[in-house]
Order: structure tokens, then sequence, then C-alpha cells
């Protein structure tokens, strides 16, 4: 017995009361932590390691398609994968009539980090958090596994501050010749060009796009290129770097969805990116480079001089991180709307950056380009009071107007995936939350 | 998944076999306990993979009239693998799936009898469940009512088995299969030999034969003995002889060379020889022998007709366990 089991035992019945307080005779439950991607997900001591871990309970026998798709891919990927970057799978098992996936118990994640306004992240902070990003994906992709929902919400922070790559449910294996993968994966604005293109074929540069995107919402706190449809996701892209040209890209115009764009040309990076060190930057253009071939690897990624020049990575420990999440789940970090006095900004945050103007989109050559810029225009006006303006500050993140919502693949592509690809009877279920 | 050294299929499910024989002699005597508790071995499986145990049939006057059916005995269960083993190949053609579909699902399947007995969890049952849940796994996503269909058996058998089978499994769900291996080390040797373009031709052929002997190996231990690449080695080793292509054993010194083997050449030799004298003992059961165990299986598992609806009508109140409780390979 374990002396935790008093109070684990009130939080559990009150949630449920048909399930037993000790799980398969060795989980003490403890409350809900949330919904997942395909089920509850509640915290729970691990009696016979004492150890706090997080426990997804997936339903079984409800479906035609039997044991959910996502939860297996899961399941299979993380048994082979053991990494200190990667979310430790502890056990897997049926019980009364549900799936139980034990995972180690994470305290937060990056998106929480990088939301938090009391959260100052300093340069080492932001090279220690990548580094941990990139080293989990070096070995996803050492064993030909793409990640394809790389986003800072799936990348959790442990008790010791460890970053783990979570989330496996749209992972697999890539590398095998013939074989066609679907380009609906990863949230929008993380989603790499060719896969904006319709490429079936692809493999780890996807996930190292994702994890530039990543890399700049760290320098600028806020997400890099928010596009509010695929083609508008192409135009920000295509803002930032310019229009990719055949021999920059020469695979890009046999892609299935190509259309071309009205020459663009790239800005500085710099000038996105006004505090950055030039190796950031020069890290930052490698992992943003068009041409999936051409994309710094991980693992060259690891080895890049960023993280052996000053400032070295912070200890993982050391690095700032919001409250866990169990206990700040009712008092989220505090809006920049509510706040009563001027803001203090660490260098990082003042960070300006350009809003280039949509005329790139308003000549994109097909017939939905009306409503597309219409949509820009919506958006961008929501977002930022800074319209068409170059070199300005970006209010947005000044003033804290509210942020666009995320997109995440539980949206309609996440419905198109799950049809086209997983048939995955819990969507519906999901949806209707 | 490339990474065979630090896979689960390494590290768990590759044994000696006497640990094979120990295994199987457990699963055989529980089976035969089984039917002297009572009278049937046919364990009920649910969808959350909890298993039912049979209710005595023999609580009745008739007890002592009917003689106990006789269990299967080590020996004929294999035959009962190996003849289902070879259906999943059929049915894997049947369905022009990939090799490596028919190969995983294979594996699954003896992995799955290292647990159990045929007389616990019927062969076919297993069988169709391992299929479905190899075009799950690699990706080839086949629907229950499709595959049911496609060779007339009700597909609700394959949705029941499906827990049971992965958690026998202990979720160690990616294996590795020696086609792969077998093109490598083509494209390989290839390179090797400088293949010119008129000898395409032969290595296309050393490829179709080393093929159909991997389907050979595939239903001896040796996928339970020996890493894929191994296995895959021992066919082409074994194609090359057929055919007489290429210097295999030098090609074989130079790659051990090269890759710095823990293993030396007259080692590695050996376990392809090891691997095809298996091949060479393995018995495929011939239809009169399949007649003969199917019965004995059937009178183990469905003791008579009238018994059975009577074991049905108490199956209300059966006790429950799951399947953990019992098995697993690592327990």
């Amino acid at each position: 017995m374990i002396p935790a089991s008093d109070s684990a035992g009130a939080s559990a019945g009150d949630e449920d009361a048909s399930f037993s307080k000790r799980v398969a005779d060795r989980y003490l439950k403890r409350e809900v932590l949330g919904e997942g991607t395909y089920g509850v997900v509640f915290k729970a001591i691990d009696t016979k390691t004492g150890q706090t871990v997080a426990i997804k309970k997936i339903r079984l026998g409800k479906y035609k398609e039997g044991v959910n798709f996502t939860a297996l891919r899961e399941i299979k990927l993380l048994k082979e994968i053991k990494d200190p970057n990667i979310i430790e799978l502890i056990d897997a098992f049926p019980h009364k009539g549900n799936l139980h996936l034990v995972f180690e118990f994470m305290e937060s994640d990056l998106e929480a980090v990088i939301r938090d306004r009391n959260i100052v992240l300093s340069p080492a902070d932001i090279k220690s958090y990548l580094q941990m990003t990139l080293k989990g994906l070096a070995c996803c992709h050492k064993k030909w596994v793409v990640h394809r929902d790389m986003k800072p919400n799936n990348l959790l922070i442990a008790a010791d501050g460890q970053l783990k790559l979570a989330d496996f449910g749209l992972a697999r294996t890539f590398g095998s010749p013939d074989r066609k993968l679907t380009h609906q994966v990863f949230a929008r604005w993380y989603r790499a060009p060719e896969l904006l293109y319709g490429a079936k074929q692809y493999g780890a540069g996807v996930d190292i796009w994702a994890a530039g995107c990543i890399f700049a919402e760290l320098l600028l706190r806020r997400p890099f290129m928010q596009g509010t449809s695929d083609i508008d996701q192409l135009g920000k892209i295509f803002a930032a770097f310019g229009t990719p040209k055949p021999s920059q890209w020469p695979d890009m115009v046999y892609l299935p969805d190509y259309v071309e764009y009205q020459y663009v040309p790239a800005p500085q990076l710099r000038t996105l990116f006004p505090m950055a060190s030039d190796d950031t930057l020069d890290l930052l253009s490698k992992m943003f480079t068009y041409d999936p071939k051409a994309r710094i690897t991980a693992q060259q990624a690891l080895e890049h001089r960023y993280f052996s020049s000053v400032p070295a990575p912070t200890k993982p420990s050391l690095l700032p991180r919001p409250p866990p999440k169990g206990e700040s789940q009712n008092n989220k970090p505090p809006d920049l709307n509510s706040q009563d006095g001027p803001v203090v900004f660490s260098p990082q945050r003042k960070m300006r950056r350009i809003t280039i103007p949509h005329d790139g989109l308003e000549a994109i050559q097909i017939d939905k380009a009306d409503e597309q810029t219409k949509e820009v225009k919506h958006s961008e006006g929501a977002a930022s009071h800074s319209g068409g303006m170059p070199m300005s500050i970006d209010l947005a993140v000044v003033f804290g107007t509210k942020p666009p919502p995320r997109p995440t693949l539980n949206s309609a592509d996440r419905s198109h995936l799950k049809r086209k690809l997983d048939l995955d009877p819990d969507f519906d279920f999901l949806q209707r939350e | 998944m490339v990474d065979f050294q630090s896979s689960t299929h390494r590290s768990r499910w590759i044994f000696s076999p006497d640990e094979l024989m120990e295994k199987r002699e457990i699963a055989n005597q529980r089976a035969t306990k089984l039917l002297e508790q009572f009278g049937v071995t046919r364990l009920d499986v649910n969808v959350d993979g909890s298993v039912s145990y049979p209710e005595p049939i023999f609580d009745q006057k008739d007890n002592a009239e009917r003689p106990l059916p006789k269990p299967l005995n080590c020996e004929e269960e294999q035959h009962m693998r190996i003849f289902y083993e070879q259906k999943i190949q059929e049915v894997c053609q049947a369905f022009k799936f990939p090799h490596k579909i028919q190969a995983t699902a294979i594996i699954y399947f003896k992995r799955f009898y290292l647990q159990w007995s045929v007389m616990e969890h019927h062969p076919k049952h297993i069988m169709l469940t391992c299929i479905y849940a190899s075009c799950k796994v690699e990706e080839n996503h086949v629907s229950a009512e499709e595959l049911g269909k496609g060779i007339q058996q009700d597909h609700q058998i394959i949705l029941n088995n499906e827990m049971v089978v992965y958690q026998s499994l202990g979720f160690d769900l990616i294996v590795y299969a020696p086609y792969h291996s077998i093109e490598g080390f083509l494209e390989d040797m290839q390179e090797h030999f400088h293949a010119r373009d008129e000898e395409q031709e032969k290595f296309k052929v050393l490829l179709q034969i080393a093929y159909s002997e991997v389907d050979k190996i595939m239903l001896t231990d040796a996928p339970l003995l020996f890493p894929p690449g191994q296995l895959a080695l021992a066919a082409l080793r074994r194609s090359n002889e057929l055919h007489g292509v290429l210097d295999f054993e030098g090609y074989l010194n130079i790659i051990l060379s090269q890759q710095r083997s823990v293993h030396s050449a007259s080692e590695l030799f050996e376990f392809l020889n090891s691997i095809y004298s298996l091949v060479h003992k393995l018995k495929i059961p011939t239809a009169k022998d399949m007649r003969h165990i199917d019965r004995k299986l059937k009178s183990c598992w469905d003791p008579s007709p009238d018994e059975n609806k009577k074991r049905e009508k108490r199956s209300k109140h059966k006790s429950k366990r799951t399947a953990s409780e019992m098995q697993g390979p690592h327990a």
C-alpha cells in the first residue's frame, strides 16, 4: 500500500465512480488532466515505482475498426524508441473496456512557456530548448520515424526541465521508396512547403521545417507564420523567405499541388529577427531551406556552430518554466490585455518584425485568390494594427491583442486526414465533445 | 524502423531452442489441465483482451459415460501451427499484400502461440486476427469486414481477438522481416561484383528464389531463433547454390571484414547452416495428418453440440481473468 492512497482515492472517486481507484492493481488514479487527441488523460501514481504518471484512456470495442489507430501508432513506435528527449511509454494494457497507455508525467509544455508573459527567455534558454527538440528529432530520424505533428504543445517539459517529444499519433516510418504518405499532417503553421504543395513522398525534412518554426517562435514569442489557409500559409512563407526559384528547389514544379506564385524577393532574415545572433540566423536559414533534400538534418543542426558558440545552452533544470500544469489549470498566465502597468520585455520579446504587404498573394494564379486575400486581410486586421506597414512593430505582440486561434489537426484538417488515412472511428466522438 | 540493434524484436523475441520448447510445453500442459478440469479447452475472449474460462461441463451424470477428449500433444500443435502459417501466406497472396505484411502476420502468429496452446485459442481465429493486425501496423489498412468477406469468415472474430493478440505480443508490434534485408544484400552484391547490365536478369532470378526460400524459412522456428539479416543471408545462399550466380562465401567474408562484425565467418556459416537444417527438417503436415489433428482439436474445443448449448447458457456467470494474469512473455 502506498501512503498517498487516501488523497488519491478521494480525487479519483468524484471523477468517475465506475472506475476503480486502482487501475489494474498498479496505478492509483488521480485528477483528470484533460482530453487528449483520442481520450481522457488522467494523472496517477505508479505504486510499483512511486512515480507520477499520466494515463491515456481509450475506449475499446465501440468501433468498427477495432483498436484505435492513433493509439496503436503511438504504442508501436514508442515501444521501440527510448531517449531522454522522447516521452517514455511506461506501460500499455487493456482494462475494463479501455486501453490504457501509461506515460511519464510531464509538468508543462513549450507552448505554455512561450505564452507565459512572466517568463523571460534568454538566448541560452532558447538554445537549450531547441537543442533538446533537435536531439529528440535526431533520435526519431535515426530510426526512420517522422513525427509529423511537431508544434510547441507537443513538446512536453518534465519536472527536471527536460523537453520531450510527445504525441506520436501521426508519426510513421519513412524511407520506403514507393510508399505514398499523406501531406495532411502538422498543424498548418508548422507545415513545410513541400507538404503545402501536396508532396506524397517526403522525409525527415518536414520535421526540421516545423522545428525551424518552433525556433522562430521561441525568438519571437508568437507563432512565426500564422497562415489562415494552406494558400495563405505558402504566401506567408514566401513573404518571409522569398518565392523559391526552381534553381533553389528543382523538384518543386513537379509537386502535385504546385502553383506559381508571383515572385517576391526574400527580405534580409535579420530584419525579421533583429536581435538574433549571426549563428542563430544561419541555423534558422538552414532549417528553412526550401529544397527538403538540401535542408539541414537534425544531426547536422546539432553540430551547427550555434550550439558550440557562446552562450552555452542553459542546463535543463535551470530553465524558466511556467507553474506545473496540475496546479495552474484554472489560473492561466496573465494575458497582456489585463496587465496594469507597462510590460517589461526581455530583449527577445522586443523583437520587431516586418509585416510584408500581401501584394504577392493577390497575384496567386488560382481561382480562389479573391477569397484567400479577403481571409488574409481579415486575419491580419485582427492580429495586428499594422496591416501593410513595413518595418512596423508587431503591435499584437506588444499590446497582447488576442492571438488568432491556433489551428490544430483537430479542426477540418484532422477530419480530412482521419477519413483519408486513419478511418479513425474516434473522430466523431471527439468532435462532439 | 531500421534500427534492429535497439529493437524489441532483438531484445525480447529471439530465443534459444530450449526456451521455445519450454514455452510450448507450458502452454500445452496448461491446456491439458484445462481439459482435465473442465472437459473443454476453449477460452472465450472479450474485446478488451480478457479471457473467460470455461465452466466444468461434466458435473452432469453423463460424466462417466463420456470419455474425456484427448489433448493435442506438442507435435500435433506444431503441425497445426505450420498449417495455419501456410494459410497466412495463402491469404496474403490472395489479397496481393506485400511480403512484409505476410511476414509480420506470421511472426505475430508465432509469438502468440509461445504464450498459448492452439487448444485455448483457435488458430483459424488467431490467423485472421494476425493478418488484420499486421495490415494495421504496417499502415496498409484493410477493414476487418473486407478481410472477413474476402475469405468468408465472420469479421467479428477478428475484432474480438485483436486485443488479446496485441496483449500476448506484449504490444511489441514492430517486427523485422527478412524480405527487406534480401533486397539490401542483393543491391550490395550487385555493387560488389560490379554487375553488368546483361547480368541483371541473373540477379533478378536470385532474388525471386531467395524470396521463395524465405517463405519456407518463415514456416520454421528460425524467425524466433535468428535475426532477420541472417535469415536473409541463409535464403540468398540457398538461392545462389541453386543458381550459382556468384562467389557467396567470398562475399560474406568481405562484408564481415567491412562491418567488423562480432561474429567470425565460421560462426556465421554455422548459423546459416542451422537455419537451413531447420528448413530441411520442416514437415508440412499432410491432409491426412490435418484431418486427424483437426478432429482432436474440435473435440477439445467443443466436446459436443448439446454440451455446448448448456455451457453457453451458463456463460453469464463465468469467471473472468485478464489474459495478462496468466500469461505474457515477460511475466
